[in-house]
């Protein structure tokens, strides 16, 4: 009796103590969107790939969009358990820095593989994709070659695309125009109105409304069509090249000034940018990797036509004028 | 004027319950100010032009979809035909069905591909211009959503109409206009001011159908403007402006509706109707179910159809589908107790009140929650949560339980409260001669007449529940999914197929919860049966 009961006592012990050693492991929290720490997702292989070397745990946290992340971390305020943010783009890296809330990372970027120099204190990126119209080789000959292009095109050949108030790619598009057309944008806007089908408040309603041939071309990215590829070998889905450029989506990290694992953040952001960690992005992503990784990019993204030119605005220039220039997309498609 | 048996505990009760929720959405608003700090200023959306277009597309799916519920339950309170428990379910589902589900599949049918321009090609070589996009395309969405729930409310008021009244008409030989006007109009009149304002309220509300039928900022609500003052102005002072401007007009449309309820006549069940209408009367009840069917069925149906095509059994060899299935059933459940006792307290409290204005006050609760933007909402409880100083990750199942329960309460009491209504009226006498205590009451008389109805507002609450994706969105996390969430993130992550099959299992649990439910608690309740 006193025997089985020490023993038991040894064994709650030891589960203890086990459960101890367990709380000694630093967590690493990270806010992120949605899609990221989605079962398929980029979330699952990356967590397991630096806990395999870290010693300590991974905690992803979803948020509803990218910039849901960044609002609940200012809402949390200095209590917040995030450490670090991924999954800003760079159309709200301006809004994100002038919170103050990011510290610099310190890491060398220089092995990077990205249309355009990266020098940025606080941000990382992780991937990046162009933004472009999908268009269907089953339902569309010759798809058109620029915004002039497709306004030009029968009125009965319809666009989906994403409010730029709630989803990136339509803010990305938004920017994209106005990057090519600069202060003739709403003229291009008023040109495109009469092929907008719907405005969806997320990119998966609008790619869905495409897939079910609701829409004839939708708002998304160079990269989607690797997935129809990788996923049933189908080349039907194609990007449109536009001769005015793409405008890019480069998603990016920043460690919280906030946490107490600066050190583990950095680590993170090292192994996020190496190429065993890039290698786990574009076929759970649907991104490209911002490294070389050679023969390891899967096949389906091998063939994939790259835009000739990439179109950039000035970050402070889009902190500055993003609302503005929301607005007057919307006032020309009204 | 009737007597009422005296109950000053259930008003109590029910006042509290009132003063509760109250004091919640005050609380909800109030840590959104706390936390606002110097944001950006809101851009200056033009407020007036959203009101002007949201008012107009919510009355308009106010009054088609109550004519449209009007009529089917007429239809159907007239027709027996195998297989028509499920055409009530398949009514009743469609309001608690994701609202993306159900707009998916209405454009499967009516949309610029779907069946109808695919049918009109191939046979006359013709396509139409689809009107599911743009305001018919919302107005259509939604009389789907709230015309079948609408006919499935006054379905039962029409059920409840007592034999004796039937037999009367049948022997005094009304026609069918004379029978409609005389005796299924006053059985209805009680529902159609609640109802109305319920539905007034989801279409004021209404997000994701807006936006994804909507075709552009034409056809925009002011929750739009609600989320972006949040999300991308991050003006949480500008955004509780906008809100309580929301709830402001929400108010009014409340306080007509909880002061012109008029007290329901009567309650009992129907027995087969032996009195059926003349032939061209019958052969218009036939076409309103065909339409009706087409109508409502159809985009239903083809939602099964798309995810039962789509690899039913990739989907349920995933372990994580079935942890989804397990959260949402527990979520689902525990939020339509919760809800049913909400509503006993409230409805039972409105029931016993005597004074109209205390009747009006204690119907407000039941719709405060439909007034206050879903953004605005889990915001503030995501506040709450955070300075109560639980970790969010433990607080969320409770906090969607608690959200749920409250988006489900104007559906419960515009089930529960007619017939609870109709008891004390026409059992009143009975009750006091009897001398029967609150709880003797409850038990013995309402609790076994009731049977049918808590089972139709449990399974309503519990299906509100499982396709919810308002609140979750903001508490959900890798370990804490719900199925609608699960189907969103599959949409998001280009597996359409497998956010197909989920929509299609997530309709089959929904109409099973509605046809199964109701009889179910009946049966419990020990309800005579006929």
């Amino acid at each position: 009796m006193v025997k089985s009961s020490s023993l038991a006592l040894a064994v709650l012990l030891a589960g203890l103590s086990g459960a101890a050693i367990a709380q000694d492991k630093p967590t690493l929290t990270i806010y992120t969107y949605d899609g990221f720490a989605s079962e398929w997702g980029p979330g699952v292989p990356l967590k397991e790939g630096f806990e395999a070397t870290c010693n300590c745990t991974v905690n992803w946290v979803a948020a509803d969009s990218s910039i849901g992340t960044l609002r609940k971390v200012q809402l949390e305020g200095e209590g917040t358990e995030a450490d670090m943010i991924l999954g800003l783009d760079t159309a709200i890296a301006g809004e994100a820095r002038a919170t103050g809330l990011f510290a610099d990372h310190g890491l060398d970027m220089s092995h990077l593989d990205l249309p355009g120099d990266w020098m940025d204190e606080q941000f990382v990126p992780f991937d990046y994709s162009h933004f472009a119209f999908m268009w269907d080789t089953d339902t569309m000959d010759t798809p058109p070659a620029s915004f002039e292009e497709l306004i030009a095109l029968p009125d009965d050949i319809k666009i989906a695309i994403q409010d730029p108030r709630s989803a990136t790619p339509g803010l990305g598009l938004m920017l994209w125009v106005k990057a090519a057309y600069g202060d003739r944008a709403p003229e291009i806007w008023e040109g495109l109105k009469p092929h907008i089908l719907t405005i969806t408040r997320e990119w998966s309603e609008s790619y869905a409304l495409f897939l079910d041939g609701e829409a004839d071309m939708v708002l998304s990215y160079t990269t989607s069509p690797a997935y129809h590829i990788f996923d049933a070998d189908d080349h039907t889905i194609k990007a449109a090249m536009f001769n005015e450029g793409h405008f890019p989506q480069i998603e990016v990290a920043g460690i919280l000034k906030s946490s107490g694992h600066q050190e583990l953040a950095r680590d993170f952001l090292a192994y996020l940018t190496s190429v065993e960690g890039q290698a786990h992005i574009p076929t759970t992503n649907w991104m490209f990797p911002v490294v070389d990784l050679g023969d390891a990019l899967d096949p389906a993204f091998q063939g994939l036509p790259q835009p000739e030119k990439t179109l950039t605005l000035d970050e402070a220039e889009i902190t500055a004028n993003s609302s503005a220039w929301i607005e007057e997309m919307l006032a020309a498609v009204q | 004027m009737l007597t009422l048996p005296h109950r000053p505990g259930r008003v109590a009760m029910a006042s509290v319950l009132t003063a509760a929720i109250a004091v919640l959405i005050v609380a909800v608003l109030w840590a959104i100010l706390a936390a606002a700090r110097e944001g950006a200023e809101s851009s200056r959306i033009d407020i007036a032009h959203l009101l002007r277009m949201t008012a107009l597309q919510a009355g308009l799916t106010m009054v088609l979809s109550l004519g449209v519920g009007i009529a089917l339950a007429w239809a159907l309170n007239r027709l027996r035909f195998t297989g028509r428990d499920l055409v009530v379910g398949l009514f009743a589902a469609a309001i608690v069905t994701p609202g993306m589900v159900v707009a998916f599949g209405l454009l499967s049918i009516w949309g610029r591909n779907g069946w109808i321009n695919q049918i009109a090609e191939a046979l006359f070589g013709v396509s139409f211009d689809s009107p599911a996009y743009g305001l018919s395309g919302i107005l259509l969405a939604h009389v789907i959503l709230d015309g079948a729930f609408a006919a499935r409310i006054l379905l039962a008021r029409l059920d409840a109409i007592p034999h004796s009244r039937l037999k009367m008409g049948q022997s005094l030989a009304l026609n069918a206009w004379q029978r409609f006007a005389l005796i299924d109009w006053p059985a209805l009149r009680g529902s159609l001011p609640g109802l109305g304002a319920i539905i007034f309220l989801l279409a004021f509300t209404s997000f994701p159908i807006v936006l994804l039928l909507g075709g552009g900022p034409a056809n925009q609500t002011l929750e739009v403007a609600i989320y972006t003052a949040v999300r991308l102005d991050f003006d949480l002072a500008g955004a509780v402006r906008l809100a309580l401007t929301q709830i402001a007009i929400c108010s009014i449309v409340i306080l007509i509706a909880s002061a012109f309820t008029p007290p329901p006549a009567s309650l009992s069940h129907s027995a087969q109707p032996s009195w059926r209408d003349a032939g061209p009367v019958r052969v218009l009840q036939w076409s309103i179910m065909a339409l009706g069917a087409i109508g409502f069925a159809l985009p239903l149906l083809s939602v099964l159809y798309d995810g039962l095509a789509g690899g039913l059994l990739r989907v349920l060899a995933q372990a994580s589908f079935w942890r989804a299935t397990v959260t949402s059933i527990v979520i689902g459940g525990s939020s339509a107790l919760l809800t049913l006792g909400l509503a006993l307290i409230l409805s039972l409290g409105r029931s016993a009140a005597e004074r109209r204005a205390a009747r009006t006050v204690l119907g407000i609760p039941a719709f405060a929650y439909l007034a206050v933007p879903a953004v605005v909402l889990s915001l503030g409880f995501f506040l709450l949560v955070r300075s109560s100083g639980v970790p969010a990750g433990a607080a969320a199942p409770i906090v969607v339980v608690i959200a749920n329960s409250l988006l489900s309460l104007p559906f419960a009491i515009a089930t529960l409260g007619p017939p609870l209504d109709a008891i004390m009226r026409t059992r009143g006498k009975l009750i006091r001669s009897l001398g029967l205590s609150g709880w003797g009451q409850f038990i013995r008389i309402e609790y076994p007449l009731l049977g049918r109805d808590i089972g139709l507002m449990l399974a309503l609450a519990f299906c509100f529940s499982l396709g919810d994706l308002g609140v979750i969105a903001l508490f959900g996390t890798q370990d804490f999914q719900t199925l609608p969430l699960m189907m969103y993130r599959a949409l998001g992550s280009y597996k359409s197929n497998d956010a197909a099959v989920i929509a299609a299992l997530l309709l089959i649990f929904t109409i099973a919860a509605f046809v199964g439910l109701p009889r179910l608690v009946e049966r419990i309740a020990h309800a005579p049966r006929r």
